[in-house]
């Protein structure tokens, strides 16, 4: 007992140092998982509130950019209506096409729910191999792990931290996130990050015979947990794998990570039903 | 000004000069960068440099530990930081043992500076440790040698940057004349 009593005194500070160290491995073993603790993350009141302040004081040389950003998705979206509610020349053809609503609710088979919530970004990053981004609402406003996150012109990532004002999201551009998408014609695919630059998303296991062009855009698809047909990116670069014969993707990303502003939580209410479903299936 | 606060004051202070400005710009080395990585200079490890020369091994260990942990809150990287804090906390009395003259425990009330290592024992000090932080913080971020050479790119661009602020830090913060405790 006294021999060992001494072998810790001689040797406490390495053993100190290995213990500190493997405290350390053992913490970034748990958030590779995609399981991190709320209390070690922006979404921390603290960290938050402090990140806010700071927030507050950089906010104003975001405005005149803010607003260009608004007044397109403004115009987007009034195309999107117009799109809709087109009206019909009667005079000309008197079969009227008119869109198919069903009137008895039901035989609506309903599958998403969506509710969109605004947030302000407080904080964020592009360097590092998986990117965060703080944002200004938490569970308080009905903010929960696992929703969407979308900008005004793209997808942006998916909540894993909430605190009661302060949320933490995983941004696209992190190397442990996925996103499945859809092109054009329909095929599907993953997009991920290489983790290299901020401004290039990689579309991988295109087969060769679909023809893609430069400016081509992808969106995302109803498997995901984003909302349906969001843009993801806009092709800018193929190339092909000659031993697959599958080609491979590069996409500028719709939205600017260098420089959010304000995003949207986007909560379907009806993902947690989908989920127990679909984990059911999986443990059988 | 009694030593721990003066301390705690310095924490606070690189801490927020670490978090609230450094992490938000995203640095390049130059405008077109064609595959050239963006990065972040850690500059906060200049706290465990700069503590006194007496200071034992497992404070220096502790207090490492909890810088690290304070830079994951910040950052989101659970452990991260910690991690190469702690490394470079536990090698930072056997560095500086090599490096001066005399015994640590015969510099009493005094911390490592320009004024009482000079500068070329200072920098070589300071950029022996930044840069195993950084390789250690790096290569445990990126977690793959699949792209070594960006791999290598970015932990020198940071590390040259982290020097550089170390450096304009060391300038605007050591006193001329008169003695510095």
């Amino acid at each position: 007992m006294r021999n060992f009593l001494l072998f810790i005194r001689r040797f406490f500070n390495l053993i100190l140092f290995i213990v500190l160290e493997t405290i350390s491995i053992v913490l970034i073993a748990r958030t590779n998982t995609m399981q991190g603790n709320d209390v070690m993350s922006s979404a921390n009141t603290a960290v938050g509130l402090m990140y806010k302040q700071q927030n507050d004081v950089v906010y104003y040389f975001g405005l005149k950019r803010m607003n260009d950003n608004l007044l397109n998705e403004n115009a987007r979206l009034r195309q999107l209506i117009a799109a809709n509610s087109s009206t019909y020349d009667t005079l000309k053809d008197s079969t009227v096409k008119r869109p198919l609503v069903s009137s008895d609710s039901l035989h609506v088979i309903k599958y998403a729910d969506y509710y969109y919530r605004t947030a302000r970004v407080i904080n964020n990053s592009v360097s590092a191999a998986n990117n965060y981004i703080t944002i200004n609402r938490g569970s308080a406003d009905g903010v929960g792990k696992g929703m969407a996150v979308i900008s005004g012109n793209g997808i942006v990532g998916k909540v894993e931290h909430v605190s009661a004002h302060f949320s933490s999201i995983l941004s696209v551009l992190s190397v442990k996130q996925k996103v499945s998408v859809h092109l054009k014609d329909g095929s599907t695919s993953v997009v991920e990050w290489d983790g290299t630059r901020p401004d290039v998303l990689v579309m991988k296991d295109v087969p060769q015979q679909i023809k893609v062009y430069r400016g081509d855009s992808v969106f995302t698809t109803t498997y995901s947990f984003y909302p349906p047909d969001v843009l993801v990116g806009t092709v800018y670069a193929t190339s092909s794998v000659k031993k697959s014969g599958l080609q491979l993707l590069y996409l500028r990303p719709a939205s600017n990570f260098r420089n959010l502003q304000y995003v949207y939580v986007v909560e379907n209410k009806l993902s947690a039903e989908r989920k127990q479903l679909e984990d059911s299936i999986k443990t059988k | 000004m009694n030593t721990s606060v003066r301390n705690i004051l310095r924490f606070i202070l690189i801490i927020s000069l670490q978090v609230l400005i450094l992490n938000k710009i995203n640095l390049r080395w130059w405008s077109q960068p064609n595959g050239f990585p963006v990065f972040v200079p850690y500059v906060y490890p200049l706290f465990i440099l700069l503590l006194p020369f007496e200071a034992p091994v497992w404070l220096l260990l502790v207090i490492g530990f909890a810088t690290g942990i304070t830079m994951d809150s910040f950052s989101n990287t659970a452990g991260l930081h910690a991690f190469a804090t702690v490394l470079i906390a536990y090698l930072r009395t056997n560095v500086l043992n090599a490096l001066m003259p005399k015994n640590l425990s015969e510099y009493p009330n005094q911390t490592p500076s320009v004024k009482n290592m000079g500068w070329v024992p200072f920098l070589v000090y300071s950029s022996f440790l930044i840069l195993v932080h950084h390789i250690a913080y790096f290569t445990i971020e990126v977690w793959s040698l699949a792209n070594i050479g960006y791999l290598l790119l970015k932990i020198f661009a940071s590390a040259i940057t982290s020097i550089l602020f170390i450096i304009v830090y060391v300038l605007l913060f050591t006193r001329q004349n008169t003695y510095r405790g």
